[in-house]
């Protein structure tokens, strides 16, 4: 399998790997260990401002070269937009970006679930999981 | 685009270098000056120094493999000799009988011929080995039947490495007084002994680029104790007691006879060094914790050791190594898609510890600070997969 550089960089470095402690921590995941791709992204966000703004991103992942690169990529471009229920670029846009096989499309797919996810339970009132994975 | 020089080659049972001395002795016959004669030109000189050449070689690999010269056919590979054992007997068979015996595990050179057969109108019964790769004698019997004409088992398992009791196997198989035998062993020689007369099979598959030979040359060895017979696959001149027509190719199979000598007088020597290797490479992998050996070790040759990584993907493990070790996986790569090797499945790994499984094959130039490099190379990259995945 060939990676672009993009790819290559992201997954080498993966810049956003981990998870985050303290307060304001939103939780979301999606896929299956057992599958073969599963996703988990966490978001710091401020408690008290007026509109939910991504302080820090992280996140974890059992998957393919270009879910980590992909993974690592909205973690860093999250940090300081608007939490909202999509990725910060749509999954068509990431597919050519990462130059991801089309038939590695479902795996973009669970990217954008576990987003989603983290992204519906920071706009909770409270902390807590949505996860919709594992 | 030039070889990969700081990248340690650990995938020798894909294939092996060519010795330099194996590569000095095919120079000598491709030049204008040098021994370049078609070998069935007996007429003149030219030809008849290539025919001694080519028979020279003939009698190496049949002393290295304990047959005699006149049962050697020469071959594109194993793969073709696979295909001439497997389809040659089946149709000179084919009123006897029509029915096939392998093993789930065999490589796809001996499971496609069967499966095109099976097209063909032919029954094939697909053995499973225990989950250690080994195969009971007693299996192999008790699949036989009044109409099978053929059985193919492979020596040493491509993949685990795991070394079939084909002498027990054969000596059931002639007191059944049935079948014929056909063995793969293309990755035997010169990583473990090979005695066609004392194994007693029929067939048996070579090939030389697995050896420190030449790509495109390998055998077949047919038996004339037995005097199991076979229909060609190609037709055109005669060769090789009609069995394989075309021009023998001296330079390669000259490759091959000089590769089939330096491996019979290295191999007692060279197994003993690359065990310490091979034993090398599984203490540092083991330590790092969910580490699966695949195969049953105490029935293998040290040459290869096949790896399960718990907790990492597949295919990012092979991403994060590439460029630093050259190594096989436990999926075969088609186009795209990724399919978990059917030979770990086989022995029961699920698709997940089949897909992150790696094969390490150490061979001849393999020393201590390749394996030192592989051991910290994948150590950093799953620790790394692992802390990434959350485990």
């Amino acid at each position: 399998m060939k990676y672009n550089e993009l790819t290559r960089r992201y997954f080498e470095n993966a810049p956003g790997a981990g998870v985050l402690v303290g307060p304001g921590i939103y939780r979301g995941a999606a896929g299956s260990r057992n599958q073969g791709t599963w996703v988990q992204f966490e978001v710091q966000v401020d408690l008290h401002a007026r509109v939910t703004i991504v302080q820090v991103a992280r996140f974890l992942a059992l998957a393919c070269p270009h879910v980590i690169a992909v993974s690592a990529w909205v973690t860093e471009r999250a940090v300081g937009l608007e939490v909202k229920d999509q990725l910060p670029e749509s999954v068509q846009s990431l597919r050519e970006r990462f130059a991801v096989p089309v038939e590695k499309l479902g795996r973009l797919l669970i990217v954008e679930d576990a987003w989603i996810a983290a992204a519906y339970a920071a706009g909770a009132p409270r902390l807590g999981s949505a996860a919709t994975g594992e | 685009m030039q070889a990969p020089s700081p990248c340690v080659y650990l995938d020798y049972a894909a294939t092996t270098p060519v010795d330099p001395l194996v590569a000095a002795r095919m120079a000598e016959c491709l030049g204008r000056d040098g021994v370049f004669g078609n070998p069935g030109s007996t007429s003149h000189d030219y030809g008849e120094a290539a025919s001694e050449r080519v028979e020279a070689a003939r009698a190496q690999v049949a002393a290295t493999v304990g047959a005699e010269p006149a049962e050697v056919i020469w071959t594109s590979g194993a793969t073709e000799a696979n295909n001439l054992a497997i389809f040659g007997v089946a149709h000179y068979y084919r009123a006897t009988g029509r029915h096939i015996v392998t093993v789930r595990t065999e490589h796809k050179a001996v499971l496609d011929p069967c499966r095109e057969l099976e097209r063909r109108g032919w029954r094939v019964t697909y053995l499973v080995p225990d989950r250690g790769g080994v195969l009971d004698p007693a299996q192999v019997v008790a699949a036989l039947r009044p109409d099978t004409v053929l059985l193919s088992i492979m020596h040493v398992n491509n993949e685990i490495g795991v070394i079939q009791d084909i002498a027990a196997i054969a000596a059931l198989c002639a007191q059944s007084g049935r079948a014929w035998l056909h063995v793969d062993a293309a990755q035997s020689v010169g990583k473990c002994e090979v005695n066609f007369a004392a194994l007693g099979v029929d067939l048996l598959s070579l090939s030389a680029h697995k050896t420190y030979g030449p790509k495109g040359v390998g055998a077949l060895l047919v038996s004339r104790r037995r005097g199991v017979q076979l229909e060609p696959l190609q037709y055109g001149g005669g060769q090789e007691r009609a069995l394989r027509s075309g021009t023998v190719a001296t330079h390669q199979v000259v490759g091959m006879g000089a590769a089939f000598a330096l491996a019979k007088s290295a191999l007692r020597h060279e197994t003993e060094r690359i065990a310490l290797l091979q034993d090398r490479l599984w203490q540092g992998l083991v330590s790092l914790g969910g580490v699966l050996r695949n195969g049953a070790g105490a029935r293998s040759v040290p040459h290869l050791l096949n790896v399960s990584f718990e907790g990492v993907e597949g295919e990012s493990l092979l991403a994060a190594i590439r460029p630093h070790i050259a190594v096989s996986t436990g999926s075969a790569c088609m186009s795209i898609h990724q399919e978990p090797s059917y030979v770990l499945r086989a022995l029961g790994r699920d698709d997940r510890l089949a897909e992150s499984s790696l094969r390490f094959s150490l061979g001849r130039f393999s020393n201590e600070a390749d394996i030192d490099t592989a051991v910290a190379v994948v150590t950093h990259a799953v620790e790394r997969l692992r802390r990434i995945g959350g485990a």
